[in-house]
């Protein structure tokens, strides 16, 4: 569930992954993946997961906040295959809008914390050294030494109303609405939250494998012959180090859907009535509606526990993919 | 010896300013952040003069990097964390000492928990490996693993407190009660799965190894050559990887178990602090808790080293 | 991998999927036929602790029995300084001050034994009863009074509210903004006679000195102990605080010397941990518990063991949807009227409450003098809300609007989510709601940055000025609505001396139709307590207000 252990976990395993022609090494990452069904078979949860969550408006048979309280704690039925929640919501439509939330916020943190961030300052830090290597790396030590949760916590808690605020004078200036309302505030605040701890460990592996690719052979001799910082990063390294991105970013997406949940529990994640996983998985665990109406916590626990459990295996299969020795 | 001496003499003098620039930041996000412990408890009255004249007293309409400075200078100079605005009776450390220690045990509890079922089963995975037994038991752990503490909770106390009464349902009365049983369970349960993978991959090295080939050749039961060279071969590289991994899922954990089941722990209380705006409690915590970071990756990083001498330590990996 | 692994790990995780979700569906199914095995597995351990507890029994002539309760840690046991709801529970305890108020909230003498009001109705002179102890023993004087008072004034004491309950005491103001060191309407007749004179004739005074602002607090601890007293607290109430180990447990003791008279109840313990209370309370380690909105089907049915133990109270308090009626929409009075009228309280009540608490008739809840009886609030109406809505200035270019609610943790109470529904249902309106913690919530409201609100009120003191004057008074700077009407003023100067009681209610009474039909606030709900008692627990009663309440009580376990 935490974000520096799945990190940790990436790290060691990459630490097997060998060196090798990147064309060969990917047609044959991919093969040996496919040959594996069950990561075949995460694949699919998680695809559908996806599909489901993108395609929420259009699947979902009700609105989130939708709600009819003359069916209020209805049972399961043809209408409501899930039943209704306290406010005659249905627990499916439900559902399928909290796919749509962690689809948006795991993307939006993945790209950005254990993409864009660690991949720029892992690649410039191996690669330039010295003093930018230096200064990366004691702020990563820093950001890696502070609490996470509780930080996230006092973050979203302190900061949320200065960033709906600025958010809302700046809809005013530009005279573009829906922002705010749209909850995008609480989107922005929770990804890039996630993202300024997320991206420590991930910079560090990348840049120790720039570091080791940067004293390759073929990297002296694109130096030599003249090529420009950009083109030797962009074309030598970059593809050399993909591989343990998606390492990362496989290994990450459990734990980002996690601490989406945890923040929405604390009341700091994504506001009412948008649906997340979160809010459902509080709503159902009040002992009172857990002792009469399980399916409440059940379905979205199911959903959440399934999608987490496939990113771990799924994470386990390209580790075994990446790093032929472990297996 | 000399490069790992230096390696912590220099990781050491890092802490203070560590700790110095943590402590700015976090102060300055708490301040600046709208919203003030005065007004959070001032209940339904409503008088900003009055709370000025509160925030006056205790010296909160200062511009915040001023505020800081006296703050440091009595932390610095009399070791004084500041007052605490909800409990305005008491020292912080008074305060937050109790909670330390019940949050600490439960911990223990739960680390030597992870431990005592993590380690066996990442064994006996490992040595059976290539039967179903092996991938039934990591995948049933995994799986575990993926269930958020969030859920695991509630179920806990649904079937063990309400339906079965056999655990209280929360709430705290000592250590040695069987209030501790459900809290432990739950913030143990995702790390068992980390232990026990881990434990099974380095017990599958250990496995390969020539000693272990040897031991073997020389006619020792499979008993002996387990216990012996195996075990304790994979089990330290484990237990020192770990502990660094497991403080941040057993304070996370704690969290949230703390805070479902209402234990008087630092987990709730931090929460808590949070919502009353308790700047000078939550800071003293935060640093805390970064010390604590920052000396168990140092005592996790010096651990291999003596362990494993093949692990150069400047060698920009971690 | 081999095909065997795969399905091997498929399988499991299929397996512990349904696992799960059948043992969970068990669980919960299995609850009623579980029923008579809990019932009588919590029946065996109070039997052993009714033979335990028979044992000392007798042993004295005043006080015996211990009250077991849940509570929460109070913040600071510093009656000048606690204002939150929480800690004045213990408060109201352990200190006391001159006055009190009863069970039937009528002013009662308490420190001080009787009073004489002046022809003016302006000088209060109160005669300290000679009886009058602090819990170490030491009488109560006149001097005793004044520091309490004006200490509770003092800038050095932070007191935010100090000012609000004490301010109509002339000179109060000079000593609360640092001008002056003591009270200059305070006089000391003698040792047990203290003279107070207030600003005008304000025939609720001494309501305002039953709040704990005006309780006695011991000087000569205050002052050897500046920082710590309230950990041992020396108070003049009925109970001393025995122990308190914080998010553990408190103890109350009985203080037998108190001026009223020994209590009957010896020890009062809280547990300050958390987990649900219901079940410590059918476990047997509570005698008494606040009844969740989810397990009232279960207590109000007759059949159930529990039932008999079953009581309601109303506490004098109301839950309101206040509108910034400087803020669009809601400068327009259509449109507050048209949300008032869009929203189905009695149905929300009735599904998400479960009828278990009053919707809101007015603003004064019943209880409170001026209460009446007939429905002063815009009914639900969702077609002339629509036509309203069409009629306001903003039919054509609606602003967005945001709830805004205090809480942090969990989610927006299912009420707001109802109510939102509602507008979005019947007025086409999607409001989009805001939960901040409470610091972020208040400080905004006070700026007035919210366009609506959902807030709730809760009575200090049984008096229409407690709501009415301080919520609606434009100049009041509680006025979270912003609400400002000359007649509305008028009327709430005139009532603060009216002498009359009965001409001054109707004034209240006037004020508080006028501002219902201008739709400055959408009452919601009034409060009720739900709770279970033990049989064993005699004259114990929740009260509409804080009030000290276990003087009398009687534990036979």
């Amino acid at each position: 569930m935490t974000i520096d252990a799945s990190a940790s976990e990436a790290l060691a395993a990459a630490e097997g992954y060998a060196l090798g022609r990147s064309e060969s090494l990917w047609g044959r990452a991919f093969r040996r993946l496919l040959r594996k069904r069950i990561a075949v078979g995460c694949l699919v949860v998680i695809a559908a997961f996806y599909t489901v969550g993108l395609a929420a408006p259009l699947i979902a048979p009700y609105g989130y906040s939708e709600s009819n309280l003359d069916l209020s704690f209805h049972g399961p039925s043809v209408s409501h295959p899930f039943g209704t929640d306290r406010n005659g919501r249905d627990t499916l439509s439900r559902n399928i809008y909290a796919a749509r939330t962690t689809v948006i916020v795991t993307l939006a943190t993945v790209l950005a914390g254990s993409v864009v961030l660690p991949l720029t300052l892992g690649m410039v830090a191996g690669y330039r050294r010295g003093l930018i290597d230096a200064a990366i790396n004691r702020v990563g030590e820093i950001l890696a030494s502070l609490p996470g949760l509780p930080m996230l916590v006092l973050i979203n808690a302190t900061l949320r109303p200065r960033v709906v605020r600025a958010i809302a004078h700046f809809e005013d200036g530009v005279h573009w609405h829906g922002l705010t309302s749209s909850g995008f505030a609480d989107f922005f605040l929770i990804f890039s939250v996630l993202s300024l701890f997320g991206w420590v460990g991930y910079a560090r592996l990348i840049r120790s494998q720039t570091l080791t690719l940067r004293g390759s052979e073929y990297v002296l001799a694109a130096e030599a012959s003249g090529a420009s910082t950009k083109r030797v990063l962009f074309t030598h390294i970059l593809p050399n180090v993909m591989p343990l991105v998606i390492v990362s970013v496989s290994a990450s997406l459990g734990a980002v859907a996690g601490s989406e949940i945890a923040l929405t529990f604390l009341g700091v994640g994504i506001q009412p009535p948008h649906a997340s996983f979160g809010a459902l998985i509080t709503d159902g665990s009040t002992a009172a509606v857990l002792r009469n109406h399980p399916q409440l916590l059940l379905v979205p626990a199911v959903v959440v526990a399934s999608l987490i459990f496939a990113f771990n295996l799924l994470g386990d299969a390209l580790n075994d993919v990446f790093t032929p020795r472990a297996q | 010896m000399d490069g790992l001496g230096g390696y912590v003499l220099r990781r050491l003098l890092f802490l203070p300013i560590t700790l110095l620039i943590v402590s700015f930041a976090t102060f300055y996000v708490t301040r600046w952040g709208p919203g003030d412990p005065i007004s959070v408890y001032s209940g339904q009255y409503r008088d900003q003069e009055a709370f000025d004249r509160v925030r006056h007293k205790y010296g909160l309409d200062k511009p915040i990097v001023e505020q800081y400075g006296i703050w440091l200078k009595d932390v610095v100079l009399h070791g004084d964390f500041g007052v605490s605005f909800r409990f305005r009776d008491r020292s912080i450390p008074e305060i937050i000492g109790p909670k330390i220690w019940v949050s600490a045990r439960l911990g223990l509890y739960a680390f030597i928990l992870e431990f005592l079922i993590g380690i066996p089963v990442g064994v006996y995975a490992a040595l059976k490996q290539g039967t179903w037994r092996d991938p039934f038991l990591i995948s049933v752990f995994l799986f575990f693993q993926s269930i958020p503490v969030l859920v695991t909770v509630p179920i806990l106390v649904l079937v063990f407190a309400e339906k079965l009464h056999w655990l209280p349902n929360g709430g705290f009365d000592g250590l040695f009660s069987k209030s501790m049983i459900i809290p432990t369970l739950a913030i143990s349960l995702p790390g068992i799965a980390g232990i026990a993978r881990l434990a099974r991959v380095t017990t599958l090295e250990t496995l390969r190894e020539d000693f272990v080939r040897t031991a073997r050749s020389k006619g020792l039961g499979e008993y002996t050559v387990v216990t012996r060279h195996v075990v304790r071969n994979s089990v330290v590289p484990v237990m020192t990887t770990v502990i660094g991994l497991s403080l941040v899922g057993l304070i996370e954990g704690a969290f949230f178990t703390e805070t479902i089941l209402g234990i008087p722990g630092i987990g709730r209380f931090t929460f808590e602090s949070v919502n009353g705006r308790d700047y000078n409690v939550l800071l003293t915590i935060v640093l805390l808790i970064t010390t604590l970071f920052v000396l168990a990756n140092l005592a996790v990083d010096l651990v291999l080293a003596v362990v494993d001498p093949r692990i150069r330590i400047n060698g920009g990996g971690k | 991998m081999s095909n065997k692994l795969t399905l091997t790990i498929l399988g499991v995780a299929a397996v512990l999927i349904i696992a799960l979700a059948g043992a969970l569906i068990y669980f919960s199914r299995g609850g009623s036929d579980n029923k008579d095995t809990s019932a009588q597995s919590s029946d065996t351990p109070s039997s052993s602790s009714t033979a335990s507890s028979s044992t000392p029994g007798g042993s004295g002539s005043s006080a015996s029995g211990e009250l077991r309760l849940r509570g929460d840690d109070p913040l600071v046991l510093d009656p000048a300084v606690a204002q939150d709801a929480g800690s004045a529970l213990y408060i109201v305890e352990i200190f006391s001050g001159l006055v009190r108020l009863d069970k039937d909230l009528k002013i009662q003498p308490d420190v001080a034994q009787s009073w004489d009001v002046s022809p003016d109705g302006k000088t209060y002179t109160f005669h300290i009863n000679k009886n009058a102890t602090y819990q170490d023993g030491r009488p109560v004087t006149a001097d005793d009074v004044k520091y309490s008072l004006e200490r509770a004034l003092s800038p050095d004491t932070g007191s935010v509210t100090a000012e609000n309950f004490l301010g109509d005491i002339v000179g109060a103001k000079d000593v609360s903004r640092g001008r002056a060191a003591e009270i200059s309407g305070l006089k000391i007749v003698d040792d047990a006679t203290i003279a107070v004179t207030i600003d005008d004739a304000k025939p609720y005074f001494l309501y305002k000195l039953t709040y704990p602002t005006a309780y006695l607090v011991d000087k000569k601890q205050i002052q050897s102990n500046p920082k710590r007293w309230t950990q041992k607290p020396n108070g003049t109430g009925p109970y001393k605080l025995k122990e308190w180990k914080l998010g553990e447990k408190i103890t109350l003791e009985a203080y037998d010397k108190n001026v009223l008279g020994a209590p009957k109840l010896k020890t009062v313990s809280y547990d300050l941990a958390g987990g649900s209370s219901l079940v410590a309370y059918e476990d047997n380690t509570i005698d008494i518990t606040g009844v969740g909105l989810d397990d009232l089907d279960r207590i109000q049915d007759p059949t159930d063991k529990l039932n008999k133990e079953y009581v309601t109270s109303s506490r004098q308090s109301v839950d309101y949807i206040g509108f910034n009626t400087n803020s669009a929409p809601f400068d327009d009075p259509n449109v507050r009227k048209a949300f008032a009228m869009a929203v189905d309280r009695k149905k929300i009540a009735e599904v998400i409450l479960k009828g278990a608490i009053p919707v809101a008739n007015g603003l004064l809840a019943p209880g409170v003098p001026g209460h009446t009886d007939d429905d002063k609030t815009y009914a639900f109406d969702p077609v002339e809300a629509k036509r309203l809505l069409s009629e306001s200035k903003y039919a054509n270019n609606m602003p967005d609007i945001t709830l805004a609610e205090s809480g942090a943790g969990a989610t927006v109470g299912p009420t707001e989510e109802a109510i939102v529904a509602d507008w979005k249902k019947n007025l086409g309106i999607e409001v989009k709601i805001q939960q901040a913690e409470s610091g972020t919530f208040f400080g905004d409201i006070d700026a007035g940055r919210y366009q609506m609100f959902h807030l709730g009120w809760i009575m200090d003191y049984p008096d229409p000025e407690d709501i009415l004057d301080i919520l609606f008074y434009s100049k009041s700077k509680q006025n979270n609505s912003r609400y400002s009407n000359d007649a509305i003023d008028q009327k709430l100067v005139q009532a603060r001396t009216e002498q009359d009681t009965e001409k001054r209610l109707a004034i209240y009474r006037d004020v508080e139709v006028t501002l219902l039909k201008d739709a400055v606030w959408m009452p919601m709900f009034f409060d009720t307590t739900h709770a279970l008692i033990k049989p064993y627990v005699k004259n114990f009663e929740f009260s509409p207000v804080t009030l000290e309440r276990f003087r009398d009580v009687v534990v036979n376990r």
